[in-house]
């Protein structure tokens, strides 16, 4: 598949490299060439230096020819104009970054359809939605919901309180098959795990379950369900205005920021948010905005790792769910082994969600990203496939996979031993990354 | 995460893993001579299956080998791009050793570098009884060596597709900056292939009209497309050629040292893309200046006897050594000193970056008059902002700083080669000439080693020299020079 991505900014290149790694043909589109050196270089993939709305550098770069066209530049009306034009060069499908909620309203979606424009991402919105998502569900460290909410993948670090720990999988105390255990992440490795694995404390747990098994799942990690009400967001960025935005009635929000205009603004804008001018990084400031009566402690700054470490002090004061931005994805894997709720990434939401998109224009490609060194990948299984031969516990299976859940005639369930796929079925697969190849073998 | 993953200083495995892949598809290549070999009721056959047998014996092995990641750096991949040349020259000098040449070991290492780099320089004295297996296997490791090896190995082993191929494929294909054809870099190799083998089954095919045999229409093919220049006969192709065969081999010597790139753009329908090219116009500019020196030379000497030697000869003089093919005249050494400086100013040359020409490259010259020209403009006017552009391009100072210190380099390699030559023993005209003729690939000699560049007198310490020299040449100096600072190595 071709796909032009234009504009080299961070979402730009982590969407280039990420994909370049999955065999698609990658244009990469900037006016300035010195981002694009060092790209070029390193990774398999085209480079072009020319602005991203001029019709000759798009024409040069094959436009008419392009599968999908992203637009990602900073710029949201650059992005739109891009990719009208790149849409009548003949683009098959296009994407543009935006900023703006308006354009997000359904009745407005419709002009820019008529300009050419299918997919519309807005990550800063994609990020609180995902805060707003851990918010509710704060037990969980991770929250992904499958086939809009059928089927949820739940990712829980265990402490002390679960009756889980040092149990082998095979002897798990439940009796009924209401959820896989399909991950586990243990000291910055993923492991696929089989009945003889061990669950050891300060494991995260990625669960694969239905609705209905939510409260069991909970239960057995030792976690217990708490409502937030009040959340202390520091920093006044392009995130917290969009969340501030949108759950402004839903959550009572206090924003601290270090900028006085930015307070003046953003106090005109959410007139039921408390604005506080001040360094979120002082701790009597914190203090001073009583932070332990807070339910949350949202780090939100540009700066990761003033967001790690603020995270870890509200954590001190006894805030019990801190959400931390974390931009540098060099810090992601130390973020997550730290005690740090949930740990949010604009770039990685951003990218999962045109992988999303890619998979709608692209039947035969069926990843979807959710773990650093794991796939989740979803797979319809085809006439006479060798997994539909026999019920799965008579399979033998390569190791490195679960069978998670399926998908039959829109009905999710969880897979067991004596389920039969039968073709059609699309089936949750959970494996590592770089051997999907072998397991596609499987579904075809 | 991949972040911590350990990862050990050099990759060895993956290292010895890729030379197996290599080694395996050098062992296919030889299946051509060996199958000729046969077809010609020759014995060197057998010594073909050994060599094809040990090569591949290898290379299977090596490739069999548990690797722990594929991950490629740039020290493994110029490492690996240095090790490649060489590992493969000396399996590639089996079939010299075993097959009925008599070689020693120096001259079959020679003849082998001196193929795979397109230098042409050969050290048998005669072609007579050197069985035709043998011959076309040199042309062949010439026609490989000519676009590149690793540039063929990216296009047929998708284990290379990724990032790791990315920077083999920058250490290898010449020039300062490196057009991608296509996103993927095994597209690009398969582009890039496919335009090569076009033009020379187009070669072969024409030369196949004219009075040469099938063999020699094939040997002069793969030698010429590749701007090699191994002779397949003792008579040289000048002297015994009809008019037609030269003009044949002239356009495609020519279409070699053009950039493949724009030939596969141009085939592809885009026209604009060749015709605008800066360095296109240079090099068609520069063959026609030198073209009518040799002609006012050869006038001002009284050479001239018929209309062919003020048409074709010279014409096919000046784009046979701008290109690095390295065909010669045969009355070349009695042209005189004009044609000699002309000839030493056109090997220096080159021809364009990306293509299968050998010397310092047109672009290089092209970006430094420039430069020199806003320069001098400068002086006359300080506060002049001024940018050096090619092909409507401005070329950012990274670039023109490399061009520098490449041609910086280029000259300081003539410099330590042709004096350790002249210490080693020969004549002070003769190392300078062999070394800048070792340097640009292009294969000539001067007074001991005779105009056409037979190398059989040189001693066997300068023949290792050489080799090394023109390896250096063939990979744009950095590569193979860059394993030998201190800063490569240390961790």
């Amino acid at each position: 598949m071709k796909i032009v991505i234009a504009g080299a900014g961070e979402v730009g290149t982590h969407l280039a490299k990420m994909l370049s790694n999955e065999n698609q043909d990658i244009i990469l589109l900037d006016s300035d060439q010195s981002r694009l050196d060092a790209i070029d270089s390193n990774y398999n993939l085209m480079t072009w230096n020319g602005s991203t709305s001029s019709f000759e550098s798009l024409r040069d770069v094959g436009i008419p020819k392009t599968d999908l066209y992203i637009a990602v530049t900073p710029y949201e009306t650059r992005n739109i104009t891009s990719c009208a034009i790149a849409k009548h060069l003949g683009a098959k499908k296009t994407v543009a970054r935006i900023d703006n909620y308006e354009f997000l309203v359904p009745e407005n979606g419709s002009v820019l359809r008529q300009l050419g424009v299918d997919f519309l991402i807005y990550p800063e919105d994609l990020a609180a939605d995902e805060i707003n998502l851990a918010l509710e569900h704060n037990w969980a460290r991770y929250w992904g919901e499958l086939h809009n909410g059928g089927l949820l993948l739940i990712g829980v670090k265990l402490h002390g309180a679960s009756p889980l720990l040092n149990c082998k999988l095979k002897d798990l105390p439940v009796k009924a098959h209401d959820f896989h255990i399909a991950a586990i992440k243990r000291n910055n490795e993923t492991i696929i795990p089989n009945g003889n694995d061990e669950i050891l404390q300060d494991d995260i747990l990625y669960f694969i379950t239905t609705p209905p098994f939510i409260q069991e799942v909970r239960d057995l990690c030792g976690k217990k369900k708490r409502v937030v009400k009040k959340a202390l967001i520091m920093g006044g960025t392009r995130i917290a205005r969009r969340f501030a935005r949108r759950y402004h009635d839903k959550y009572h929000l206090k924003i601290i920021d270090n900028d006085r205009e930015n307070c003046e603004t953003m106090a005109t804008t959410f007139p039921d948010c408390e604005i506080v001018l001040g360094d979120g990084r002082d701790i009597e400031v914190l203090r001073e905005n009583n932070i332990y009566q807070y339910d949350a402690f949202l780090a939100l700054t540009d700066y990761s790792e003033t967001n790690i470490l603020s995270c870890l002090t509200a954590k001190e004061f006894g805030v019990p769910k801190t959400i931390a931005d974390v931009e540098n994805l060099q810090f992601f894997g130390q973020a997550e082994s730290l005690n740090i709720g949930t740990i949010i990434n604009k770039k990685l939401l951003a990218s999962s969600h045109i992988f999303q998109i890619l998979l709608d224009t692209d039947a035969n490609n069926a990843k979807c990203l959710a773990l650093a060194d794991a796939e989740v990948a979803e797979l319809q299984v085809k006439e006479g496939a060798k997994i539909t031969k026999a019920p799965v516990k008579d399979l033998r299976l390569p190791f490195g996979m679960t069978l998670a859940a399926m998908v039959r005639n829109d009905q999710c369930l969880l897979v067991g031993g004596n389920t039969h796929i039968q073709p059609g079925d699309y089936v949750v697969v959970f494996c590592l990354s770089g051997t999907i190849n072998k397991i596609e073998k499987w579904f075809n | 995460m991949p972040f911590f993953e350990h990862r050990s200083y050099i990759n060895f495995r993956m290292l010895v893993r890729v030379i197996g892949w290599l080694l395996t598809i050098e062992a296919t290549f030889m299946i051509v001579p060996c199958v000729v070999g046969l077809l010609c009721g020759e014995h060197s056959f057998v010594g073909f299956l050994i060599c094809i047998a040990i090569t591949g014996g290898c290379g299977m092995g090596m490739v069999s080998l548990p690797r722990k990641s594929r991950e490629m750096g740039k020290r493994e991949a110029v490492l690996l791009t240095g090790m490649i040349w060489i590992i493969l020259s000396f399996f590639g000098m089996l079939p010299f050793l075993i097959c009925g040449t008599h070689m020693n070991v120096t001259d079959a290492f020679f003849e082998t570098m001196s193929g795979f780099t397109t230098t042409g320089a050969s050290v048998l004295n005669t072609l007579e009884g050197v069985p035709k297996s043998i011959l076309i296997w040199r042309c062949i490791v010439q026609w490989v060596g000519g676009l590149g090896i690793i540039l063929f190995t990216l296009a047929v082993v998708p284990m290379l597709n990724y990032q790791g191929g990315m920077q083999l494929f920058n250490a290898e294909v010449t020039g300062i900056t490196h057009d991608k054809l296509r996103p993927r870099i095994s597209s690009t190799a398969q582009g890039l292939w496919l335009v090569y083998i076009i033009l020379t089954t187009l070669l072969i095919g024409l030369l196949c009209f004219s009075e040469m045999s099938f063999f020699d229409a094939v040997c002069y093919g793969l030698s010429t497309m590749s701007t090699g220049g191994f002779s397949n006969n003792d008579m040289s192709i000048t002297e015994a050629g009809s008019v037609y065969v030269k003009t044949v081999l002239l356009i495609f010597m020519f279409l070699g040292g053009v950039n493949f790139s724009l030939i596969f753009k141009a085939a592809q329908g885009n026209f604009k893309a060749a015709l605008r090219n800066d360095v296109l116009k240079w090099y068609l500019g520069i063959i026609l200046v030198c073209y009518l020196l040799l002609c006012l030379n050869l006038w001002v000497n009284g050479l001239v006897e018929n209309i062919k030697d003020v048409t074709i000869d010279p014409l096919f003089q000046a784009v046979s050594i701008l290109s690095s093919t390295g065909l010669t005249e045969p009355d070349f050494a009695d042209w005189g000193p004009v044609a000699v400086i002309v000839l030493v100013v056109m090997m220096f040359m080159g021809a364009c970056a990306g293509s299968t020409s050998g010397g310092a490259k047109i672009d290089r010259f092209l970006i430094l008059f420039k430069f020199i020209k806003n320069e001098f403009y400068k002086m006359m006017h300080p506060s002049a902002v001024t940018t050096v552009s090619i092909n409507g391009k401005g070329t950012p100072p990274g670039v023109l700083m490399k061009t520098l210190a490449f041609l910086f380099l280029y000259v300081i390699v003539v410099i330590a080669g042709g004096s350790l030559l002249v210490i080693i023993g020969l004549p002070l005209k003769d190392s300078f000439f062999i070394c800048l003729s070792a340097i640009s690939n292009t294969g000539l000699g001067t007074d001991i080693t005779g105009i056409s560049g037979n190398f059989a007198l040189v001693p066997d310490i300068a023949k290792w020299l050489l080799a090394f020299i023109m390896l250096v040449g063939r990979l744009e100096l950095f590569t193979i020079l860059l394993i030998f600072t201190p800063s490569f190595w240390r961790k």
